[in-house]
């Protein structure tokens, strides 16, 4: 079946007359079209060997390569592919498309290798090798092969090293090799390999799609300094954004907006969310507050939107149960609420409380990442035995005075439990040697003082019990 | 009509009888003295509760442990919140006394009276505490409100002279420490009044 596939789904190339670029077109649809054609045709494919270029320069390199045709696919980290054979007769030929490739990449200051095959793996073999190279028949391909040297096709370096041994150094020698004997010895999927390279096998190349990002732009027709009327400005472009977002599935985890003044530097202004959203009304909600709590220097002459990721949005399925009911569907409203609050008052507005595995109080505990959604439901965690330990604990103890050897806060404490030692530290330089007591203050509150054991034995208050 | 199929007519939660007999979904408060005097038996399983307190850390935070505890404990539990807390709620504390911590969320900021209102609304939350001095009785009238939209149970510590002032929350009480243990006094509630004597605070 996949034999199948592999034969029937590439695209076919558009000849003739009308040589511009080809529409791209899903591959489902050109393997219901056009079965024939496709294995009939054949393509021309320009391999660009790129040494050392940044994995981040890769896409945007292929983005532009898309304007030679809509055929471009990427073999990261160092290859890029072209599908040219229905861009030729646009471009004027091979060479003169050669050419516009190299001074592409020149302008972009890459070092590009290039060849031209009528195969994917055969025109990124040859730009490896770092020829010139072009072929734009399969009836010449084998021929052109041979003499490259088979590291350019980038098997790993033991089954290199044992066809050295052999004294197969060449593609052209490994092709003469019996086919059976080769699956056997050397694995099938360097017969999988020569098969791409040699056209025997189709290779369908995954095309490369630029990712979408959002920008929109409004021009306010006066200049406003009112928070309210900017808002309302600013809900235009939200509505665009989501009718963007919408037929597309996708949602914004980030959101730029930029207010643009008549002089001086551009407000930014920026909204972070906690899971994909698309909803122009709950971004219009979340972006208040943090405008909001934007001083604006100048009257806005004009707004900026700038949804930098977009992301696949999950679907919203009502919940067969009320938030809390049978505990029912909690997740949307934790996550609006993260983001409300976080919107509002900062990045820091919320947290969770988790456990550190460390007998001193100060470390026995840590913040940590707001918690999830939902609760697993939990048996209830086992008591620990022990000395009681306060629920609220002070950020940094807090020094008592001392009468007759004993502490005070707004009048004497009485002890009420025995001692309990608390020490060490010393491998974190934070080292302790506290001697703890619950006590009871005039009014009746309960709390957690200590006494330092080294010198000078001053006493603290460290907790509450609540 | 039969005796036990009247009593189970009355147990309709629209029927109010007085205070014996008003049913409203509760959640046992873990001192069986106590939820004898709370009206349902409990404490309300949504709305607005204000505990009035002489000072800080008197006992009022372990009154409400036990029911905060078995709130967290639940499947699909939802969060149970701590906003603005004058001090950070000691987490190893908190495990042992049965509250699941992954439940638990803590929310800082300026504006603590907007944040309680947005948790309390926002239905993520079984429970939230929040501490406050100043309030109007229109700020409390629309924590209630938040709360019952939100289906959340709200907390809010205040001073005892606030006592003096009316409150439109569900529940109203005043928590003073007691040797040992506690003395709740019930100042509102459907049918609630009384004085409620807690020996001992352990769980």
């Amino acid at each position: 079946m996949s034999r199948l596939i592999r034969q029937a789904v590439p695209l076919a190339g558009t000849h003739g007359p009308a040589a511009s670029p080809q529409p791209r077109r899903p591959a489902t649809l050109s393997l219901a079209l056009e079965p024939a054609a496709a294995a009939s045709s054949e393509e021309l494919w320009a391999g660009l060997y790129l040494p050392g270029i940044s994995a981040a320069m890769l896409p945007e390199l292929a983005r532009r390569a898309q304007r030679f045709t809509p055929r471009v696919s990427l073999e990261p980290p160092d290859g890029l592919l072209l599908e040219v054979r229905g861009s030729l007769e646009l471009f004027g030929g091979t060479s003169a498309l050669a050419e516009a490739l190299q001074s592409r990449c020149a302008r972009l200051q890459l070092q590009a290798h290039l060849a031209l095959a009528p195969t994917p793996l055969a025109a990124l073999a040859a730009a490896r090798a770092g020829r010139d190279f072009t072929v734009t028949t399969r009836a010449q391909l084998t021929g052109g092969l041979a003499p490259l040297p088979l590291a350019t096709l980038r098997w790993p370096p033991p089954l290199l090293e044992r066809l050295k041994r052999l004294g197969v150094r060449t593609v052209g020698a490994a092709l003469r090799l019996p086919r059976a004997g080769f699956a056997r010895r050397f694995g099938r999927a360097a017969l999988d390999d020569l098969d791409r390279l040699t056209g025997r096998v189709r290779e369908v190349r995954a095309p490369f799609q630029a990712p979408e990002c959002f920008r929109g732009r409004r021009e306010l027709a006066a200049e406003l300094a009112d928070h309210a009327q900017l808002l309302h400005e600013l809900g235009v472009l939200l509505g665009e954004l989501e009718a963007f977002l919408e037929p597309r599935q996708l949602g914004v985890m980030r959101l730029e907006c930029r207010l643009l003044h008549r002089q001086g530097a551009v407000t930014p202004c920026e909204l972070k969310l906690a899971a994909p959203a698309a909803d122009a009304g709950e971004l219009a909600a979340l972006l208040t507050e943090t405008l909001r709590r934007l001083e604006l220097p100048q009257p806005v002459r004009a707004l900026e939107l700038h949804a930098p990721t977009l992301l696949p949005l999950t679907p919203l399925v009502p919940a067969l149960w009320q938030p809390g009911e049978h505990g029912g569907g909690a997740s949307p409203q934790s996550q609006w609420l993260i983001e409300r609050l976080r919107a509002h008052l900062g990045e820091a507005a919320i947290h969770g409380l988790a456990l550190l595995d460390d007998h001193r109080p100060e470390s026995a505990w840590t913040l940590a990442p707001p918690p999830a959604a939902s609760g697993r439901g939990r048996a209830r965690a086992p008591a620990a035995a022990g000395a009681p330990r306060p629920l609220w604990l002070l950020k940094a103890p807090q020094p008592l005075s001392e009468r007759a050897g004993l502490p005070r806060r707004r009048g004497a404490l009485r002890l009420v439990s025995e001692p309990e030692r608390i020490e060490g530290g010393w491998w974190d330089g934070r080292d302790v040697a506290r001697d703890y007591y619950t006590a009871l203050d005039a009014h009746g509150v309960r709390l957690w003082v200590f006494r330092e054991r080294r010198a000078p034995h001053g006493w603290f208050l460290h907790g509450l019990f609540g | 009509m039969d005796a036990p199929k009247i009593a189970r007519l009355l147990e309709h939660p629209a029927i109010w009888r007085g205070r014996s007999a008003a049913r409203l979904a509760v959640l046992p408060s873990g001192f069986a003295a106590l939820d004898a005097e709370l009206p349902g038996g409990g404490w309300p399983r949504h709305g607005l509760i204000e505990v009035l307190i002489p000072r800080f850390g008197g006992g009022e935070l372990s009154l409400l442990l036990p029911a905060l505890a078995a709130l967290t404990q639940g499947a699909g539990a939802r969060w149970c919140v701590w906003v603005s807390p004058p001090l950070m709620p000691f987490a190893p504390a908190l495990a042992a006394r049965g509250v699941v911590l992954d439940r638990v969320a803590v929310v800082g900021g300026e504006r603590p009276l907007w944040a309680f209102e947005q948790v309390l609304g926002s239905g993520a939350c079984e429970a939230a505490l929040a501490w406050s001095r100043q309030l109007r009785p229109r700020d409390i009238r629309r924590l209630q409100l938040a709360a019952a939209r939100g289906r959340t149970l709200g907390v809010l510590f205040r001073p005892r002279r606030a006592a003096r002032e009316s409150s439109p929350a569900a529940l109203r009480l005043s928590v003073v420490p007691a040797g040992e243990g506690l003395e709740v006094s019930l100042l509102k509630g459907r049918g609630a009044r009384g004085v409620v004597h807690l020996g001992s605070l352990a769980p």
